[in-house]
């Protein structure tokens, strides 16, 4: 399969950084929205007084949910997101939305983390579309948990790659993520894409695999880092063995794919969920135009940043002009989750780096970079695989690359109590 | 070169559910503009569809009344393309796996025999808002009404077997009946509840080639379709003759000066899996439990009506058309009276009524027992053809007997010997170089004389005495 990105060349959109500008002259902080009334339960509640930030791309009844977008300017939620329901009615404190990337497509101006480092929040909501949580969670020494794929209710939220996304939470300990998911998880009559399913329980934590328990390494994913993150991989492995975990290596042979099939049905899922931001009924719309093809070419081109806008010309290539390199990403896409599946007959949890050392997230300005930044979070995604980010327990997290494990659907609770012993264990020996 | 038509439809259905297709809004296009609209069926950032049961359910029936057979897995794609009409940027539709494949109806055609079209599949999909340009003013808009955004529809695409516009409107037709008796959707090209696409193109007859087609569309009723159909069919053929060729594109039917204008390129934009609408899983026990819903359908009954009955097929397919209809037909055929005739009184006077007034039986007073009353007073010769009409049209706008409109009306026909000779001595002795035309040999005469006699008695006359007196006298 070819791959086109049309990225190169572009720097990160200068309009959308010259309207955060005017916001940021405006409330100089981290925030695009701040709740004057944080305060939403007196009744207590199992996150009773946990302060929880989220992105403005989560509708929150009242909010400003622009999506980190021009396209959505001034858009307000008319109801709340089922989520963020849960999350008022479990105690939570909601303290705001910060600033995000566009659409949420990797972590480029995302202020989450720098909301919980900086003491404002316990925890964040961030969409996980391609390993956003993990990665930010890594480059700050955070705990950061994508669920698996359909047991949140997606109502709501405001993504772009609805077949991969999901609300991921980010937290400095893994308890706090723990109580979250407990609140978040379960059937919404407003999702009807969510299958009819057996829920993972997180009222008590999950037994971990314990000391038969093997952690999988995948060869062909180590064989794609230098070796600084090679070195600092290994020294997180140790703290797993430390754990009881044995740690093995296995071979998943397209684990190269993961990227390309990510790419190539992302940006066309994209392009089709971009297809409602038209100015016709909210957001930016263009002052001059000639007739509705006008109005429609210059309200979307005046809205999208130019990362965001590459990655929907890549898509609308792929559905107008390439549509077969799509059915057999899909296609591609089934066997991979069929090879991964297979992984887990001989293993319990799949271990790897969360992030690259090298190439920096926050600073990706094309398709391509931004895609080599998230290499290695690709997976969770494209499976529907839970995700946890365990941030390295060593004072020296300078060259910390993340140790992410991974798990099969539905063993979300498994997976926590997994990364739980991890910490523990570690604690003990440093 | 001799050429034939080759016709494919594509046939919108809207269905008649309660709600829209993905959300909870009433499905009630007709409504103040936009008043049917919420988060989803605006596709504001955030929604996510949901699934109307009713709609599939009535979309089933719809697809078990042209005989498909219902697919066990179905879903919805995503039909991408940019108009302010489709709030999504796409359409839902079910383009890669449709509910229902390879159905059929038979018609008669113009020979008289049955003939079998099939129907190559059936899926649902979305309606898109409607779009009003105010062009008039200083500043032309365009508003958008999105009460329509998202009802439910099923599309019908059938074979290219239809060769003539005939065949094509037998099918609408016949389509149209099995859909009513479903209850799924009241099926009327006039109120856009059924909306018919043709694709036509030309091929030498009895070649199996299919050449380029071209698309008519905006046709709103049944006797426009053939009208477009037929002017298309010339068009094309000029254009071959010519030597110019044909072009894939989509023309408009325009039913003021019944020519068929050239609107735009075919346009088929992408069409991607959603992964939002849960895929459709059908199980048997639930196929059954549809199935078991149908009442006798029109196709059925007017095959038992051909044999119960004696109808001949024209007949049989009248009296079945609407489901009421053709249960007050074998209401009154009940009290003993000779089908066909019931049949023929139905199909040229009682159906014609019904229609020029657009309404039903149910609106009016007429019951099986007093159509049955009418016509038996037909039959014993109490009143003639004639009277009969005038009785037929106060039967269904009072609840006078038959009896009493035929007293009061003095609708009883003259069957007094005495009178009839009377009245008809009185008009030979007035016409006696008409009397000497017939005795020397011509029979036009005799009509003529029938004509003078019923008017003398206001209609009134026994035709078959009249005749019998007449022919007495003249010979």
């Amino acid at each position: 399969m070819k791959l086109k990105d049309f990225g190169g060349g572009f720097a990160p959109g200068s309009r959308h950084n010259r309207i955060f500008g005017i916001r940021l002259a405006m409330a100089p902080d981290i925030f695009t929205y701040k709740n004057p009334l944080p305060q939403t339960s007196t009744e207590g509640g199992v996150l009773a007084g946990k302060k929880v930030v989220i992105q403005p791309s989560m509708s929150a009844r009242g909010w400003l949910t622009n999506a980190g977008s021009p396209a959505l300017e001034g858009f307000v939620a008319i109801e709340d997101a089922t989520v963020i329901t849960r999350i008022r009615n479990a105690g939570a404190s909601l303290v705001g939305s910060t600033l995000m990337s566009e659409l949420g497509f990797g972590i480029y101006g995302d202020k989450g983390t720098q909301a919980l480092c900086g003491g404002e929040a316990d925890i964040a909501l961030i969409t996980d579309t391609m390993g956003e949580v993990r990665v930010a969670a890594a480059t700050s020494g955070l705990f950061g948990f994508k669920p698996s794929y359909g047991i949140v209710s997606r109502f709501g939220l405001i993504g772009i790659v609805p077949s991969m996304e999901c609300y991921g939470i980010m937290a400095k300990s893994p308890e706090d993520i723990i109580t979250t998911m407990g609140v978040i998880i379960g059937k919404d009559e407003n999702d009807f894409s969510m299958p009819d399913e057996d829920l993972p329980g997180f009222s008590m934590p999950g037994e971990p695999p314990g000391t038969k328990g093997v952690a999988g390494v995948i060869k062909e994913c180590l064989v794609t880092l230098d070796d600084t993150e090679i070195k600092a991989f290994e020294s997180l492995l140790a703290k797993i063995e430390e754990a009881g975990l044995i740690v093995q290596e296995v071979s998943l042979e397209n684990f190269g794919l993961f990227q390309a099939v990510h790419n190539v049905i992302g940006s066309v899922e994209a392009s089709s969920s971009a297809g409602k931001f038209d100015g016709v009924r909210y957001g930016h719309r263009t002052v001059s135009a000639k007739n509705w093809n006008e109005m429609y070419m210059n309200s979307r081109g005046e809205s999208f940043g130019s990362l965001v806008k590459a990655y929907l010309f890549q898509g609308a290539y792929f559905q107008f002009e390439n549509y077969t390199a799509f059915e057999n990403a899909c296609r591609i896409r089934r066997r991979l989750i069929r090879d991964t599946e297979k992984l887990f007959e001989h293993i319990d949890v799949l271990a790897l780096p969360a992030r690259r050392l090298h190439h920096d997230p926050a600073r990706a300005g094309t398709v391509r970079e931004t895609y080599d930044a998230f290499s290695l979070t690709l997976l969770a995604n494209v499976t529907g695989y839970p995700s946890l980010q365990i941030p390295s327990l060593s004072p020296d997290s300078g060259a910390d690359p993340g140790l992410q494990i991974i798990s099969p659907r539905l063993s979300d609770a498994r997976l926590l109590a997994t990364g739980m012993s991890i910490i523990v264990h570690g604690a003990k020996k440093t | 070169m001799k050429y034939e038509a080759v016709i494919g439809l594509e046939i919108h259905v809207q269905l008649n559910t309660a709600t829209k297709l993905f959300c909870d809004c009433h499905n009630r296009p007709g409504d103040q503009p936009n008043q049917n609209t919420c988060p989803i069926c605006l596709w504001l950032p955030g929604a996510l569809p949901k699934f109307s049961q009713e709609a599939l359910e009535k979309a089933t029936l719809a697809c078990l009344a042209l005989n498909c057979t219902v697919q066990k897995e179905s879903a919805f794609d995503q039909k991408v393309y940019y108009y302010p009409d489709l709030p999504k940027g796409f359409q839902l539709s079910q383009h890669h796996r449709p509910l229902a494949k390879n159905g059929w109806l038979d018609i008669l055609g113009e020979d008289k025999a049955v003939k079998r079209l099939r129907i190559h599949h059936i899926h649902m999909e979305e309606d898109v808002a409607r779009l009003v340009h105010e062009t008039e003013g200083r500043t032309p808009v365009s508003l958008v009404d999105f009460n329509r955004a998202g009802t439910p529809l099923i599309e019908i695409v059938t074979e290219p077997d239809m060769r003539s516009p005939h065949e094509a409107t037998e099918f609408i037709r016949a389509l149209r009946a099995q859909l009513r008796y479903t209850g799924s959707s009241d099926c009327s090209m006039e109120r856009g509840t059924l909306r018919v696409d043709a694709n036509i193109s030309l091929r030498p007859a009895g070649t199996d080639v299919f050449n380029t087609k071209v698309e008519v569309k905006n046709m709103n009723s049944i006797r426009n379709v053939a009208d477009a159909i037929a002017y298309e069919i010339r068009r094309q053929t000029e254009c071959l003759e010519r030597g110019e060729p044909i072009v894939i594109h989509t023309r408009l039917w325009d039913s003021e000066k019944n020519v068929t204008t050239a609107m735009r390129g075919k346009f088929s934009g992408p069409c991607i899996p959603d992964p939002s609408v849960p895929g459709i899983l059908v199980t048997d026990a639930w196929l059954q439990e549809m199935s078991d819903r149908l009442p006798e359908m029109p196709g059925q009954k007017s095959a038992r009506f051909l044999k119960e009955y004696g109808l001949n097929y024209e007949e049989a397919s009248s009296m079945t058309q609407e489901q009421e209809l053709s249960e007050f037909f074998e209401e009154v055929v009940k009290e003993n009276l000779p089908p066909r005739k019931v049949a023929s009184w139905m199909a040229t006077h009682l159906i014609p009524f019904l229609r020029d007034n657009n309404i039903t039986i149910k609106d009016t007073p007429l019951t099986p027992k007093r159509f049955a009353g009418l016509l038996f007073m037909l039959e014993n010769g109490v009143i003639n053809a004639n009277a009969a009409k005038e009785v037929l049209t106060r039967l269904v706008s009072s609840d006078q007997s038959p009896e009493e409109i035929i007293e009061k009306g003095r609708f009883r026909q003259v069957s007094d010997n005495e009178e009839l000779e009377a009245l008809i001595d009185g008009i030979l002795a007035n016409h006696p170089s008409d009397v000497e035309d017939f005795r020397n040999g011509n029979p036009k005469v005799m009509g003529f004389f029938m004509g003078l006699a019923m008017k003398a008695s206001g209609k009134k006359a026994n035709p078959k005495l009249l005749k019998e007196i007449l022919t007495k006298r003249l010979s």
